[in-house]
């Protein structure tokens, strides 16, 4: 009987020694860095990655490099666990709308004194560089923009007749006619865009003069109910009916446009350049890129500028990290970046023979709001696009739902 | 009794004796054991709930959100956070329609499993064994591949339901099953009866085989049809069966997150569409605002608590009465 009752107090002095041992901040290991990138990477310039992996090892023997491929739905809540539990990545590719949250909550390390290390930082795109600096301090370097184009069947395109590229949007309304036609079989679509597309969508907004929303004394105040807006919105719905037979209410993740186009069920997708890393082989003969016309014929729809930078998030090994971003955006590795069909982050390495950077001569962004990535998860564009396309609400009732509830989001403190 | 000898007792207390047990001090020993050993299970419990539920308390008192998470440490707001999500009619949309969901789901649930449980003795073996094994085999398999699969059969390009629905002449070429709220959720509950339907089941056919089969053979004879022999033989015998299933469906079908999160998609979620379970992941994770989702959080609890205890104490008194 004694012996079982020391064997209950062991086991509970156990159990309290482990239950009290939290799992703190381990000390770091300098033998690795962990470092997280998209899964755009992946399929789209895997060769640079490895060719910017191989560069900081030789600088760095000893120290391996981990690389983690995220989605983009869940890998800020996936970021958020890591900075709750203290084993963040070293380096971290955030795309640049969501960079200023994560700035003004501290998330990142200050690289402001490490800032001439990086290659052709004196020219970094302004935009993009924006994204990357808050209270005047450096936290995130500009990785690449994108911008959206058209990719497209050169023998589709031929075969329906259609003798030149559109250099307006009444034109390539009409050509989607010609393609409809010619291959008008259950499930082609001319040019497949998915519903709630807000990246396409609003580049038509933006192409008729309109705005998302802007900032009025302190105060955003949402502008999609505006009569320029409102044109753009309703141009865009009349493209829609015309080109794509995606499902209304779906996005450009399910499933991928280029998924699509690899079925041989679209003739053009619009969408990042990079997009035809992913066409299949069938068709990777006959497959070419062309920028999306504006309503206004010879100019360039406004194209999203996307893009992403590389922080480096508190708790890392800022060194390695800041050598490993020095090794990826460097010169050559831009260049490889543009091959794939990105713009590079700096001026002096523009191109423009090449259709990316041409459509991105005219592009918009998102509003510059600490709580704008709240309105991309809330899906306020989104679900206003579907209201508008499967014709729930009026083209105004749905823009005055949607300015409501950004205006909600995005003063809410 | 007899131990009661050993003590010394009057002659003629000997009945009262008798009729009252004094323990005696040579049997009546304290004993540490079984309290040491239940201790390390009991300590482990208070840490691993107890903790994380003071958190989840405290936190809702807090404004905590990502530079509060970057802290670790949160802010004292007091009862905002409660002000708040209460005066939010987003907030009461979601309950009314997560209540509605929820009884829509538990009502189907119960109904057909069991009635696939009253089906199961009437078929012969073999059926009966490809029947379980089937059920089995549901049961198995993981939620979140049975997403993914049930996404593709709904597809809206190339699933398999509206290749049916097409031949069948039932719907347009392609329906998208995820245009409306209703429609998005229809498809989540398909889904979610189909996985509750195993538990339910076995756990109703088990139930069955403490009905008295002379009772139900008794009540044939004596003319009473099948609907009649279910209602006053077999159900008071299921009842306390139905009664955990049906509480335990209720409180997993109302806060239900998996399901409806990934088969609706999050770029698809939004206030018109919202169940609890996924109000409290996009309010607390996705906007950062976790002192706002743990205050829904303990809301949703009160309202768990509140409708199993009426609902339990509905049975109860039924029960009594009959």
């Amino acid at each position: 009987m004694k012996a079982r009752i020391i064997g209950a107090a062991l086991l509970v002095a156990v159990l309290a020694v482990a239950a009290t041992t939290a799992s703190g901040a381990t000390k770091r290991s300098t033998a690795s860095i962990t470092v997280w990138l998209q899964v755009d990477a992946q399929s789209g310039w895997p060769g640079a990655v490895a060719a910017a992996n191989a560069a900081f090892q030789k600088q760095h023997p000893g120290v391996t490099v981990n690389v983690q491929y995220q989605t983009w739905p869940t890998h800020l809540g996936k970021f958020d666990a890591t900075l709750a539990g203290g084993n963040t990545p070293d380096v971290i590719e955030m795309g640049n709308t969501e960079m200023t949250k994560y700035m003004a909550a501290g998330a990142f390390q200050d690289l402001t004194s490490a800032k001439a290390s990086f290659d052709n930082s004196s020219n970094w795109l302004a935009g993009l560089a924006a994204s990357g600096r808050y209270n005047g301090k450096l936290y995130g370097v500009p990785y690449y923009a994108g911008s959206r184009v058209v990719t497209y069947r050169t023998d589709q395109y031929k075969a329906a007749g259609i003798k030149s590229t559109p250099k307006s949007l009444g034109q390539f309304t009409a050509d989607a006619a010609k393609l409809s036609k010619k291959y008008g079989k259950k499930g082609y679509s001319p040019v497949y865009i998915a519903g709630t597309d807000w990246y396409v969508a609003m580049g038509f907004v933006y192409d008729y003069g309109g705005k998302i929303a802007t900032q009025v004394s302190g105060k955003w105040k949402g502008l999609l109910e505006s009569p320029k807006a409102i044109a753009g919105l309703t141009a865009y719905k009349n493209f829609y009916a015309a080109a794509s037979k995606a499902s209304k209410t779906t996005d450009e993740n399910r499933p991928t446009p280029y998924s699509v186009y690899a079925d041989g069920n679209a003739g053009s997708i619009v969408g990042p350049g990079w997009f035809t890393c992913c066409v299949g082989d069938k068709y990777k003969g006959s497959t070419a890129q062309f920028v999306m016309p504006s309503h206004t014929a010879g100019q360039a729809m406004p194209g999203f500028l996307g893009g992403s930078d590389l922080a480096v998030p508190i708790g890392a090994n800022k060194q390695l990290a800041a050598d490993w971003i020095a090794a990826f955006t460097s010169t050559t590795s831009e260049k490889a970046f543009q091959a794939a069909g990105n713009i590079p982050n700096a001026t002096n390495l523009l191109n423009t023979s090449k259709v990316g950077e041409r459509a991105a001569l005219r592009s918009w962004f998102v509003p510059a709001a600490k709580n704008w990535v709240n309105v991309e998860n809330g899906n306020i564009l989104r679900t206003m696009l579907s209201q508008i396309l499967t014709g729930k609400l009026s083209v105004k009732q749905a823009a005055a739902t949607a300015d409501n509830n950004i205006e909600y989001t995005l003063n809410a403190s | 009794m007899a131990r009661d000898a050993d003590v010394a007792v009057p002659p003629g207390k000997a009945v009262a004796a008798e009729t009252r047990f004094i323990p005696s001090r040579r049997h009546r020993r304290f004993s540490f054991a079984p309290y040491g050993l239940i201790f390390p299970v009991a300590a482990a419990m208070v840490v691993i709930l107890g903790y994380p539920i003071y958190k989840l308390v405290r936190i809702s008192f807090e404004r905590y959100g990502l530079f509060e998470l970057i802290q670790h440490q949160g802010h004292w707001i007091g009862i905002d956070n409660y002000r708040s999500v209460l005066g939010d009619h987003v907030f009461w949309d979601t309950v009314v329609r997560t209540i509605v969901f929820t009884i829509v789901n538990v009502g189907l649930s119960i109904v057909l499993g069991t009635l696939i449980a009253l089906l199961l003795p009437r078929i012969s073996a073999w059926v009966r064994v490809l029947l379980m094994t089937g059920l089995v085999l549901v049961w198995a398999m993981p939620v979140v591949v049975a997403v993914q699969v049930f996404y593709w059969m709904t597809n809206f390009e190339n699933g398999v339901l509206n290749y049916l629905a097409a031949e069948l002449h039932l719907v347009g070429p392609s329906h998208d099953w995820y245009a409306t709220p209703t429609s998005s959720l229809a498809m989540v509950t398909l889904l979610i009866v189909w996985g509750a339907l195993p538990f339910i089941v076995i756990s109703v056919y088990a139930g069955l085989a403490q009905v008295p089969h002379e009772l139900v053979e008794a009540a044939r004879v004596d003319g009473a049809g099948p609907l009649r022999i279910f209602r006053d033989v077999t159900f008071p015998v299921l009842k306390p069966i139905l009664l955990i299933l049906t509480s335990l469906s209720i409180i997993w079908d109302f806060g239900v997150f998996a399901q409806p999160y990934l088969l609706i998609g999050a770029s698809h979620i939004d206030s018109t569409n919202y169940l609890m379970g996924v109000y409290v992941f996009i309010k607390g994770y996705a906007d950062h605002n976790f002192g706002l989702g743990a205050t829904i959080s303990l809301l949703m609890l009160l309202m768990v608590a509140a409708m199993s205890v009426v609902y339990v104490r509905q049975m109860v008194k039924a029960g009594n009465t009959r």
